[in-house]
């Protein structure tokens, strides 16, 4: 097959999701049915995409209208972009099948409309290979992120949604003044072509538009000072968007981030942007490891958990070296993989129990057994301890971290790693001791069976995290090997 | 520190962006804030559509004596088209949220939200 | 006290963006040719694409893909202005009609909005506007409608259906594009079938632009109602 078909990833939840008006007379249900079947789909192609790619060896250049770029934009499915465009994929398919039990909020065809744009714009987002597109993708995922956040209708969401669009407002404007300075100076917007210049290009206006781009997409990355929205969004909206906000939305994120920056990493000041980073992406570790102590609800709590992960992922990401950057993908998928995991059952508690404060959680390792099991796993992984996959991303991040001199970077992955075994031991005493009010609940087939397939894989990688982390480093090297990049993109002469 | 020259143009959006903050900064009652982020945008799209301007140079539609030497830059025109439609639909969104949390507070000053929520 | 230290504070944080951005603009000066990819559009626009507008031949066709994720954000607002405001039951609850004038004008006036809203979508790629713009005159027309009379409502079981399929006539475009010349987003109509080729200038001309704006104004006409209505709509408790 063609690998311009590849575009089917844009394609097919887009037309999905234009459909949906025509079918809301059949009821939620068959709506939830049809978000399920298009997940699946999605999930499909992506997989087909992904094998392409790593069968080949190289990447998937989608030129949209047959015009080749830096003429017409051009979607760049490489070794990165078809990994998570798959986990993009199979962590919405997941999702869909949890909205069954969790979202009965109407109208539940805009939620459907909703979700699948949210799905499109995370694709986008790691897939493109233009500056502007990515701001339009980045427009999509935000937009609806702000109407899922606010979508379960309390006072206390539709807060968190106008935080977030105050915020997200604020960061897509310098974003845009960020593109119009580097616009101004080369006058093109392919990414590969912006690195060709990059050299070229005056040391202020690199310096200022590379810091107004990383404030900007800062909201989406979930950095200090910029991720003030975070917490409020991930507790208030409904269950299966949160696992998609701490799974793929911020992550597209952070993407973008890595890939803008070292896409300039010829340029004249770029090591003030990568410091930059860092300084941000320490404070993220810190505010939120710290906040995370004080939290009496557990959603809230896994919400600023992964803030902090994400704060190592960028890191990781800002240590410069292709080792760093490596680390960080792994981290990634390791930290994508758990927080679905976490998000799924303490949502799913929160459905049945009717709750998701600390007191919900009290005996839960006798009320449902499964449920209990796997938030268990979850949260032993999430602290980072061998055997689990996380333990090796992180031993990755403190290793990339000496190498390029940074001690003290290891000594906040193992600071952050002490304080989430704090809380997060105590979550699991309060499920296997505490007090139990006699009750069992009858858990879900479907979602059981998600939660143990994600059980296995978090085992999976912690066990035999050799394959895994091959994969990780491809992607990471795609990340990081720029000039692969440029000679991958097939540019037309349009040049000075 | 030297002061920087920019052109009268530049001033001017850059002006409206810093207007637009200061808004979101200082102002309590959430429909100026959002109307300050709306002053933020417009001031990137003017700022975006004069990067693309060149001097003594026509709107780019080729007819009628307009060929390529005489028309200024499309792209930035073309890339501000998307950004004012991005912008109208954000402030869809933001003035719907402001509806909905008006309908439960039943006010839209921001502090005395915060007060209510406890 | 606090409010003259809050003002102050965002002064200072003010002074020094502004101070930031103008050393990055001072090294963009304002006025310079600097095209690169810009001038190749002006020069190879016409042949390519069959429009004499520039600008609405990089929207639609060069970087249409960037017009496809534009007509999701504005549908995405209208869906999530639908589902914030969300009610069991909806109702008018305007209080006062609108003036004669107004009401007698509006009905006037309806067909010739709409129709200067289809002609400016229709001449998207001869003259400003295009799609945006000329749904947007429609809406307008509707929102005089709202106006001028207390139990207006859009034609709804028209309208979100409509809606829909606009979009995916859009998509569909664009898969047909990647059927015949296996590129998504393709302009098939001027670049394979060669359609107009000898009407440059005129109505008949400029490839799929026509057609995608055509289905953009119709898509953002009935969008921007929509959220026109869900705006002017309230709860009836029963």
């Amino acid at each position: 097959m063609n690998g311009q078909y590849a575009s089917l990833l844009v394609a097919l939840p887009l037309i999905s999701a234009f459909f949906v008006p025509l079918i809301k007379g059949l009821g939620g249900r068959a709506i939830k049915y049809y978000l399920t079947l298009i997940t699946a789909l999605q999930a499909g192609v992506a997989a087909w995409v992904f094998k392409t790619v790593y069968t080949t060896g190289k990447p998937i250049i989608v030129m949209a209208g047959g015009w080749r770029p830096p003429v017409g934009i051009d979607l760049y499915i490489g070794h990165f972009a078809a990994l998570f465009v798959l986990i993009v994929a199979l962590v919405s398919f997941f999702m869909a099948i949890f909205s069954f039990d969790s979202v009965s909020t109407e109208p539940t065809d805009k939620y459907a409309m909703l979700f699948l744009l949210l799905m499109l714009g995370a694709t986008g987002m790691i897939a493109t290979g233009d500056i502007f597109n990515l701001f339009v993708f980045m427009e999509i995922t935000s937009i609806t992120a702000y109407a899922l956040t606010a979508y379960n209708k309390t006072g206390e969401a539709a807060e968190a949604a106008m935080k977030y669009i105050v915020l997200g407002g604020i960061g897509s404007s310098f974003f845009l003044i960020g593109i119009t300075l580097i616009y101004g100076s080369t006058g093109t917007l392919n990414m590969a072509q912006l690195a060709q210049l990059a050299g070229s290009i005056n040391p202020t206006v690199i310096k200022v538009g590379l810091s107004l781009l990383v404030f900007g997409l800062a909201v989406e990355a979930e950095l200090f000072p910029l991720n003030a929205w975070a917490p409020d969004a991930y507790q208030a909206a409904p269950h299966p968007v949160t696992a998609m906000f701490s799974a793929f939305v911020v992550k597209a994120g952070l993407y973008a981030l890595a890939r803008l920056v070292y896409l300039f990493s010829h340029a004249a000041g770029w090591d003030f942007i990568l410091k930059l980073l860092v300084i941000m992406a320490t404070l993220t570790v810190f505010a939120a490891e710290f906040s995370a102590l004080r939290q009496r609800d557990v959603k809230r709590m896994i919400a600023y958990s992964s803030i902090s992960q994400v704060g190592l992922i960028a890191l990781a990401l800002s240590v410069g070296s292709q080792l760093g950057v490596q680390a960080g993908v792994f981290h990634m998928i390791n930290h994508a993989v758990v927080k679905t995991l976490l998000f799924l059952t303490v949502g799913y508690v929160g459905v049945k129990v009717g709750g998701t404060g600390i007191e919900n959680f009290s005996g839960l390792g006798r009320k449902m057994p499964l449920t209990a099991f796997a938030l268990t796993v979850g949260a032993l992984a999430a602290v980072g301890i061998p055997l689990f996959n996380i333990f090796w991303s992180k031993v990755w991040i403190i290793i990339a971290s000496i190498e390029q001199g940074y001690a003290w970077e290891a000594g906040v992955v193992l600071a952050a790693s002490v304080v989430e075994a704090v809380y997060y031991l105590r979550l699991i005493h309060t499920m296997w001791f505490g007090g139990w009010d006699g009750m069992r609940i009858r858990e879900s087939l479907p979602l059981g069976t998600i939660a143990l397939f994600l059980v296995l894989l978090i085992l999976a990688i912690g066990v035999y995290p050799n394959p895994f982390w091959t994969l990780a480093k491809s992607a990471g090297t795609d990340i990081f090997n720029v000039s692969r990049y440029i000679a991958n993109v097939p540019l037309m002469g349009v040049g000075p | 520190m030297s002061v920087p020259h920019i052109g009268l143009y530049y001033f001017g959006a850059l002006s409206l962006v810093l207007v637009g903050i200061y808004g979101v900064l200082v102002k309590k009652n959430l429909l100026k804030i959002l109307i300050s982020l709306s002053i933020v945008e417009t001031g990137v799209n003017l700022l975006l559509i004069s990067v693309g301007y060149i001097t003594g140079r026509s709107a780019p539609i080729l007819s009628e004596g307009i060929g390529p030497k005489q028309a200024v830059d499309p792209i930035p025109q073309a890339l501000v088209l998307t950004a004012i439609v991005i912008g109208v639909a954000t402030t869809a969104m933001a003035l719907s949220v402001a509806i909905t949390l008006y309908e439960k507070y039943g006010t839209l000053n921001i502090e005395e939200i915060r007060r209510l929520r406890g | 006290m606090v409010s003259v230290l809050k003002r102050s504070l965002a002064i200072i944080t003010l002074l020094i963006i502004g101070y930031w951005l103008a050393q990055g603009l001072a090294g963009v000066p304002f006025g310079q040719d600097r095209m690169l990819v810009g001038k190749y559009y002006l020069e190879n626009v016409k042949a390519q694409t069959g429009a004499v507008n520039a600008v609405t031949a990089i929207v639609v066709n060069y970087r249409g893909f960037d017009t496809l994720g534009e007509v999701t954000v504005l549908f995405i607002a209208s869906t999530g202005v639908g589902a914030l405001l969300w009610r069991r039951k909806k109702r008018r609850t305007a209080k006062t009609e609108g003036s004669v004038v107004l009401r007698t004008g509006s009905e006037l006036l309806f067909p010739f909005i709409l129709m200067f809203g289809t002609y400016i979508f229709i001449h998207g790629h001869l003259t400003p506007g295009g799609g945006f713009p000329g749904g947007a005159t429609i809406a307008t027309a509707f929102l005089i409608l709202y106006m001028a009379f207390v139990d207006y409502e859009i034609p709804h079981r028209l309208f979100e259906p409509l809606e829909g399929l606009a979009g995916m006539g859009y998509v569909l475009v664009g898969l047909i594009g990647l059927a015949i010349g296996s590129y998504f987003l393709f302009d098939w109509i001027w670049q394979t079938w060669h359609w107009g080729a000898a009407n440059l200038g005129r109505l008949f001309s400029g490839g799929f632009i026509p057609i995608i704006y055509t289905l953009i104004g119709l898509k953002v006409g009935t969008e921007l109602s929509g959220i026109v209505d869900s705006m002017l709509t309230e709860e009836v408790r029963e």
